[in-house]
């Protein structure tokens, strides 16, 4: 599924999957069926969909955590190797950001968190050490570095899982829903870590339910339905598809609605963009 | 688990080397033990209490709670030798019950009071060291001393995710008693053994969470982490060597 414009198409895929079919529990409806998807370097992009739609199993075969039954995935344009090597060459560039942190944070303290992922590809203890203190300054952990994890908030437990991730420098980083749980303040730091992510040209995905957000923000939208891709393109041609919204159990965004119903009432002319965010709407205004 | 914690992290004595602290530890409780010398327990129990308290910053309320805790268990496991029950009376003390006595002998409460002296000082050299000591530095210094790789892993496992449990335990059950869960005995049976029971399989599924977390940032059986590293200072390295000979001179010309 390649819904991009002509520009977009040149940018070379970093990810693909063709046909890839996962199940848990073969007695039961697959996770993920038939699903072909194809990430471009360098994209944003927004994974919406329902609780249980699959998005999460998608990150985790995205990583080599799960195998998919059937079909492929290409990193680069070549097959992940399902070997001890090629999972960790995959891991190494493809990390995830779990929803939850707790589950993700295993170490006592904050540096020796941040320091698993780095050791784990071989890098030298002198090296690995600069890297993680680079990490840490870059993201602002520096305050509560020689905390103990378990001490930390929830807000700052995501903070050092993103570090967990970053300082293994990753050319995809798999965001599940970053601003679960979060407080407005943490939320945004968090998405000032997407946007710098993306600034420096590294492909970010993200599982999100704020439509909001994910219209402001990405370069594409896939929205998913019972482990199958119902829709995928940019975020102005998926809120035009209102349908499709609501089989994944989502809303166009506020914006939108607003701006329809003042072209409805005649205060608005009908645009070639409608307006996505506040901002686009309060400019049109 | 959470004061403990707590205190160690904000410890006047983090900053000194972890395998100092426990050395000096290990030898000091080593040298009461042996020598069940009165004398140096006392000095012992002072020179902790100093370092704990004054240095450390541990509030002393709760050190002295702490410390309560063996002594309460010490004095009840020693009660059998300072208090018989015998037919004749012994040397120190009598109190007559009908044709019986309620008695013991100086050895006996000699010997009580050793063990209660040497083993609080030895307790409180374990809580120099816990309470100052944040455990993965504790973890370090098992590593360099070759303890099994496993055992040091599960170790800090079980250290982070025991406090995850402990709020998960809790969050359960304010939920249970939000509910009436612990209004009467059989109820609070009821609720705590399905408290225990939804735990297990939280912890279950956590481990399983924790697994492909771990394995998605490379993880293959080895946990590889960085740890802080603190140098031993002369200054402190010859404190304790001092402080070792002077109680190892008590022990053994004051018994």
């Amino acid at each position: 599924m390649d819904t991009l414009k002509k520009n977009d198409r040149e940018t070379p895929v970093i990810l693909e999957l063709q046909n890839v079919s996962f199940s848990y529990d073969p007695e039961e409806l697959p996770a993920l069926q038939k699903v072909n998807l194809k990430i471009r370097r360098g994209k944003k992009v927004a994974l919406m969909g329902a609780n249980g739609s699959g998005k999460s199993t998608l990150f985790l075969c995205m990583n080599g955590i799960h195998r998919p039954d059937h079909g492929e995935i290409l990193f680069h344009g070549k097959p992940v190797e399902y070997t001890k090597k090629g999972l960790l060459e995959l891991r190494s560039k493809v990390g995830i950001v779990f929803q939850d942190p707790d589950s993700q944070l295993f170490s006592a303290n904050v540096i020796q968190e941040i320091s698993f992922g780095i050791l784990n590809l071989g890098v030298e203890e002198a090296e690995a050490r600069e890297e993680v203190r680079k990490v840490i300054e870059r993201l602002g952990i520096t305050p509560f570095q020689d905390r103990p994890t378990h001490a930390l908030s929830g807000g700052q437990k995501k903070q050092v899982s993103i570090a967990d991730i970053l300082v293994m420098h990753p050319e995809v980083v798999i965001l599940d829903e970053p601003a679960a749980a979060l407080d407005p303040k943490h939320t945004k730091i968090v998405n000032d870590y997407v946007d710098q992510l993306a600034e420096e040209g590294i492909t970010v995905l993200i599982a999100t339910h704020d439509i909001e957000y994910a219209c402001a923000w990405a370069d594409e939208i896939v929205l998913m339905k019972d482990g199958t891709i119902l829709r995928m393109g940019t975020p102005e041609e998926i809120c035009a598809d209102t349908d499709a919204l609501h089989r994944t159990n989502l809303e166009e965004p506020g914006a939108l609605r607003l701006y329809r119903r003042l072209c409805a009432r005649g205060i608005l002319k009908e645009e070639k963009h409608p307006p996505l965010s506040i901002a686009e709407l309060e400019r049109l205004l | 688990m959470h004061t403990i914690d707590h205190y160690c992290y904000h410890s006047g004595l983090r900053g000194v080397n972890a395998g100092l602290k426990f050395a000096y530890a290990a030898a000091t409780m080593l040298i009461c033990l042996i020598s069940r010398s009165l004398a140096a327990a006392a000095l012992v129990l002072l020179a902790n209490g100093i370092l704990t308290v004054k240095k450390g910053r541990i509030p002393f309320p709760f050190y002295r709670k702490l410390m309560l805790v063996p002594l309460a268990f010490l004095i009840l496991g020693t009660a059998a030798m300072i208090l018989n029950l015998s037919k004749t009376p012994l040397d120190s003390y009598a109190v007559s019950i009908g044709s019986w006595y309620l008695t013991g002998s100086r050895n006996g409460i000699r010997q009580a009071v050793r063990l209660i002296g040497s083993s609080l000082a030895s307790v409180s050299c374990l809580y120099v060291l816990s309470l100052n000591t944040p455990m993965p530095e504790i973890l370090l210094v098992l590593e360099k001393l070759h303890c099994p790789e496993l055992l040091t892993e599960l170790m800090l496992l079980i250290y982070r995710y025991i406090f995850i449990l402990a709020d998960t335990a809790s969050a359960i059950r304010t939920s249970q008693n939000c509910r009436l869960g612990y209004q009467d005995y059989r109820t609070s049976l009821r609720s705590f053994g399905e408290l225990c029971a939804v735990l297990f399989v939280r912890a279950l599924k956590r481990s399983n969470d924790l697994y492909t977390a771990m394995e998605a940032r490379g993880y293959d059986g080895k946990i590889r982490i960085l740890h802080e590293k603190r140098p031993v200072k002369r200054k402190e390295l010859a404190a304790v060597i001092v402080f070792e000979l002077i109680l190892t001179g008590v022990a053994l010309w004051i018994r």
